[in-house]
């Protein structure tokens, strides 16, 4: 079972921030869109922490938060976005689907290993 | 950072006291001049990428038959480059068989440099960019760069314009640009080999880098350019439904060729990777090509709360 879900159509991000959490003792799964990330969601009750990006095809990440708090009806999962985007407008729409934090990227893990650390326990 | 883009262009003028002439013009118009040795100007325009234009002597060839097959034939290889034609006596293409005619885009005199400088404003300098949008884009590539190819240093040169439409390396990346002051593609543009060999230090502990790690890193660098780029000149502004226009793009793999439809000119800026290890390097291109629309007046630089601003990186937590 993973703690942490990392959802990034970019393999080179998906590499990056698994293997960074990985060698920090972290359990992780990784998903390719927002699509794969929900359908990997609901196969792994163990994730505490899903880390997504915003832009990615098939479904965006702001909708794949919205439906896990929605469709899904998931409230305890803790939802990072990490993406280039750091629009008010988006981090609004983010934070009223219940997301708890945004990073915008490059991904910098040291820097955020101690909340996520917290936030998958 | 030099705020004004410079342009390369091709000397193809054999009157010694008048390169001296040239030389000085284009470093008052901030021209880079490469002078061409007799013979080996198809050769040059095989191998030299980001060309912006010609400038071209009407006694370049033995011949009155020789320069006017030269100019056919360089015109032929790349319409896409204007050629202004130097006359001896007027400025003028009007006396210029039609054959010959439709070769030029503009004919200047040595004695008037000014009619020069009008065709290069015409032709070559016609878009006019921001000086905060050139050193916003050297900055925000630079570290995109920076933070995908660690420990490689990181160098650019001064931007330039370009109406060349010749791809460079075997690799490059395309995502669109929207915002309502500008619409087009930003295309980003690099060899392959070189790249894997260098990510394949850089990632000493993983044996086999292919060319689907440098596809996948090229497009994660691209994706965070556009990211800055939005952030810094869009901002929410960009989420006005996007305008329907669009225009098809032509690629040709045989010619390495690319068009986006425009006659515009492209903003390039070239930036090296070098591994401070052994000096390899490799070349990544930035071309900006505003082809759908370009409306500088309408630029702005999105002004954040400045208490309010998290480092790219760090947790913001809600």
């Amino acid at each position: 079972m993973a703690q942490i879900l990392v959802v990034d159509d970019s393999s080179t991000v998906r590499d990056e921030v698994s293997a960074f959490l990985r060698n920090a003792g972290l359990n992780v799964a990784t998903a390719v869109d927002g699509k794969d990330g929900l359908s990997k969601l609901q196969a792994d009750p163990g994730i505490k922490l899903v880390v997504c990006d915003v832009n990615m095809p098939n479904m965006d990440g702001l909708t794949m938060v919205e439906k896990i708090r929605g469709e899904l009806n998931n409230k305890a999962v803790n939802l990072i976005m990490l993406t280039t985007e750091s629009s008010p407008n988006m981090k609004e729409r983010g934070k009223a689907a219940g997301v708890k934090g945004w990073i915008v990227k490059p991904f910098n893990g040291p820097a955020v290993l101690d909340a996520f650390r917290k936030l998958a326990s | 950072m030099n705020a004004n883009p410079v342009s390369k262009i091709l000397v193809l003028d054999n009157d010694a006291e008048h390169l001296a002439g040239i030389k000085s013009f284009c470093e008052q118009n901030n021209l880079v001049p490469m002078k061409v040795r007799r013979g080996a100007e198809m050769s040059v325009l095989r191998t030299n990428i980001d060309l912006g234009g010609i400038l071209y002597s009407e006694d370049y060839g033995a011949t009155a038959e020789q320069t006017a097959t030269i100019a056919a034939e360089i015109h032929a290889a790349r319409p896409e480059l204007p050629i202004i034609l130097r006359r001896n006596e007027q400025a003028t293409l009007a006396d210029l068989p039609e054959a010959s005619r439709r070769n030029f885009c503009a004919a200047y005199v040595a004695s008037d440099m000014s009619e020069l400088r009008k065709v290069l404003g015409e032709y070559i300098f016609c878009l006019l960019y921001p000086n905060a949008l050139l050193r916003g884009i050297a900055e925000i590539t630079e570290s995109a760069l920076q933070s995908q190819c660690r420990p490689l240093s990181v160098s650019m040169d001064t931007p330039y314009i370009v109406r060349d439409r010749v791809i460079f390396g075997e690799l490059f990346s395309l995502i669109p640009l929207e915002s309502p002051w500008c619409r087009g593609y930003m295309m980003l543009q690099t060899e392959e080999s070189p790249f894997i060999r260098l990510l394949a230090r850089q990632r000493s502990a993983a044996a086999d880098i292919g060319f689907r790690n440098v596809n996948d890193l090229l497009s994660e660098i691209t994706n965070l350019i556009w990211g800055g780029f939005k952030n810094r000149y869009v901002g929410d502004d960009g989420a006005r439904a996007p305008k329907q226009v669009q225009v098809p793009l032509i690629v040709n793999h045989e010619h390495k060729y690319i068009s986006f439809g425009t006659e515009n000119p492209q903003l390039c800026f070239r930036f090296v990777l070098a591994d401070p290890a052994d000096g390899s390097t490799v070349a990544v291109y930035a071309r900006f090509i505003f082809n759908l629309s370009w409306a500088p007046e309408e630029f702005r630089e999105i002004q954040q709360d400045v208490a309010g601003l998290v480092d790219s990186g760090a947790l913001e937590l809600f």
